[in-house]
């Protein structure tokens, strides 16, 4: 079984990702941040996981134009930079402030950068052909469907105090969620049309 | 729905490709109609018609007919 060219770059940036995370605390003179760890680690994750996407993808998931991928893809990577740089800089700044307003203001700098690559997702969405639209929307839809149940789900384990997750993480994990199930239910969702 | 579009893009002598370039869809698209997998939409049925020059019922069908 061959792996297709789109994987195999997903796979070597996780792979890599993961070698600098176990080197990187025996080379640094420094010592590094466990965030620093955690963030190179859960990127090389998500890569991995985007090349096992990548792999089983059927051919109808992806049909956009070149100039439409292009597009998205100027559009998305500079958007999910800035958020990593700005909660980067948020976690940061946040240990060193007390002043309420402040700190509102300096927690929600990630928010924007998310608000363009939402952006970018519903333009891509939005001038993409018929057929992957439907796909998209679909997805779209069991994604917020999965996740809304299985956040009603959890929110009564929690009201009937089995489980005890703590609100931030609760709210935090949203996003990355719905982008997750979305992935996966596309791939599924657009075998129909294979 | 059934669809007529394969036995009349290959009279024409076009390859999926090709067909989807006119049609400014992707090639995936027209796979999908031809195998009955995806209904197009209303303009995109239009616009095959135009292409091929038949009446729209000519090239899509119901299903049984």
């Amino acid at each position: 079984m061959t792996i297709n060219k789109g994987a195999a770059r997903f796979l070597v940036a996780g792979t890599l990702l993961a070698g600098c995370a176990a080197l990187l605390p025996h080379v640094s003179p420094w010592p590094v941040p466990d965030f620093v760890l955690g963030l190179l680690y859960g990127v090389a994750a998500g890569c991995v996981l985007g090349a096992l996407i990548r792999w089983r993808l059927p051919e109808p998931c992806d049909t956009a134009t070149p100039a439409l991928r292009r597009r998205y893809l100027r559009e998305f990577l500079p958007a999910m930079a800035l958020y990593v740089i700005a909660l980067l800089f948020s976690i940061w700044l946040l240990k060193r402030l007390d002043h309420v307003a402040l700190r509102a203001v300096i927690a929600l700098l990630p928010v924007p950068p998310v608000a363009f690559a939402v952006r970018a997702m519903m333009r891509y969405i939005r001038d993409a052909d018929e057929l992957q639209r439907r796909i998209e929307v679909e997805a779209l839809a069991i994604a917020t469907a999965c996740v809304s149940l299985g956040y009603l789900a959890a929110g009564l384990l929690q009201t009937a105090k089995v489980i005890d997750v703590p609100a931030s993480v609760a709210m935090i994990w949203v996003f990355p969620l719905v982008c997750l199930v979305y992935g996966l239910a596309k791939a599924a969702v657009s075998r129909r049309y294979a | 729905m059934l669809s007529r579009v394969r036995e009349m893009r290959e009279r024409k002598g076009w390859s999926q490709g090709e067909l989807a370039e006119r049609l400014e869809v992707s090639r995936q698209t027209i796979n999908a109609i031809e195998t009955g997998k995806y209904d197009p939409s209303l303009p995109l049925a239009f616009r095959i018609a135009r292409l091929f020059g038949k009446p729209i019922e000519t090239i899509f069908l119901p299903d049984g007919e």
